[in-house]
């Protein structure tokens, strides 16, 4: 049970500041980047009008949330933040199914990763914000509906960024800490493959999908 | 073998991460049985839009257990981190 709050963390010194390496959640994640990295290579590799399975799913994804981005945004945003929510989601999908292999865990365990991603959807959708409405416009959608209210609404964007993060690396952490405890009490019989299967793809999928859904639905809300 | 002060804190924490989920579950598991039940209705009135709400009733019950997760989280802080 050793390995429940164990975090392998490289401690580098740089000119007096100590910077530290979470150094298994950052090769997970490029374990994960390389899988997409592969992934886009092989589908688009031969596209032809007999596509194969890589160029299916890839296209499975496009064409989804192609429709969920033109719903949210309009003709002209969507065709910007559509590469962002699609690989948003496809890099939080594979992150989130990460954990069933062997050996191998979920950049999202750890807290660096879900509040890294929140707080870049934060940003972008504070961009495209002021970017649609204006500098003006922007800060006066604070002073709604009276000027008083301003601490709260600011505090109301702020509790969104740590909702979004806390969401993800809560169900996966805790689906991990699950599926651990539960596969020493068993001795790892019998109900390991059915709780990765259900932490691991029911709820991984769906985290990574709410995940996803709410960033562009932030990105809508600033924008309109 | 005396009970010093640092086995209390231990044991508060303990104690508290039992309360901090058990009180913390009731909430997202009334919601969710709720959101599940509309949808049965739903589902129930308009059998050809069964895709569609199920997709919607997952995404709402993902969203509305999120408090359980954060008193999750709170346990664990107090299990491993107090």
């Amino acid at each position: 049970m050793d390995e429940l709050t164990e975090i392998p963390q490289m401690t580098l010194e740089f000119f007096g500041i100590n910077l530290v390496f979470n150094t298994q959640t950052i090769l997970m994640t490029w374990v994960v980047m390389a899988a997409l990295i592969g992934f886009g290579f092989l589908a688009t590799k031969k596209i032809g009008f007999l596509p194969n399975p890589f160029q299916v799913v890839g296209e499975l994804l496009v064409t989804v949330f192609q429709g969920l981005t033109l719903d949210a945004l309009g003709e002209d945003l969507a065709k910007k933040y559509f590469p962002l929510i699609c690989g948003l989601f496809m890099f939080l999908l594979l992150s989130n199914w990460l954990g069933i292999i062997p050996e191998l865990s979920e950049p999202t365990k750890d807290l660096n990763t879900p509040l890294g991603l929140g707080i870049m959807g934060f940003c972008i959708a504070h961009y495209s914000g002021i970017k649609a409405k204006g500098f003006k416009a922007y800060v006066k959608g604070y002073t709604e509906p009276i000027i008083f209210l301003a601490p709260l609404n600011v505090i109301g964007e702020i509790s969104k960024v740590i909702s979004i993060s806390f969401r993800l690396f809560g169900n996966i952490m805790g689906g991990a800490i699950i599926i651990l405890v539960v596969s020493h009490l068993v001795y790892s019989l019998i109900l390991p493959p059915a709780l990765n299967l259900f932490f691991g793809l029911f709820v991984g999928t769906i985290q990574a999908f709410v995940f996803t859904m709410l960033t562009l639905v932030y990105i809508s809300v600033q924008v309109n | 073998m005396a009970i010093e002060g640092a086995d209390i804190v231990k044991a508060a924490a303990f104690i508290g991460a039992g309360l901090a989920m058990g009180f913390g579950a009731i909430g997202p598991g009334v919601g969710e049985g709720f959101a599940a039940g509309k949808a049965c209705e739903a589902i129930g009135k308009k059998p050809e839009e069964a895709g569609l709400l199920t997709r919607t009733m997952l995404v709402g019950q993902a969203v509305s257990e999120s408090t359980g997760i954060y008193s999750l989280v709170i346990a664990l802080l107090l299990l491993f981190v107090v």
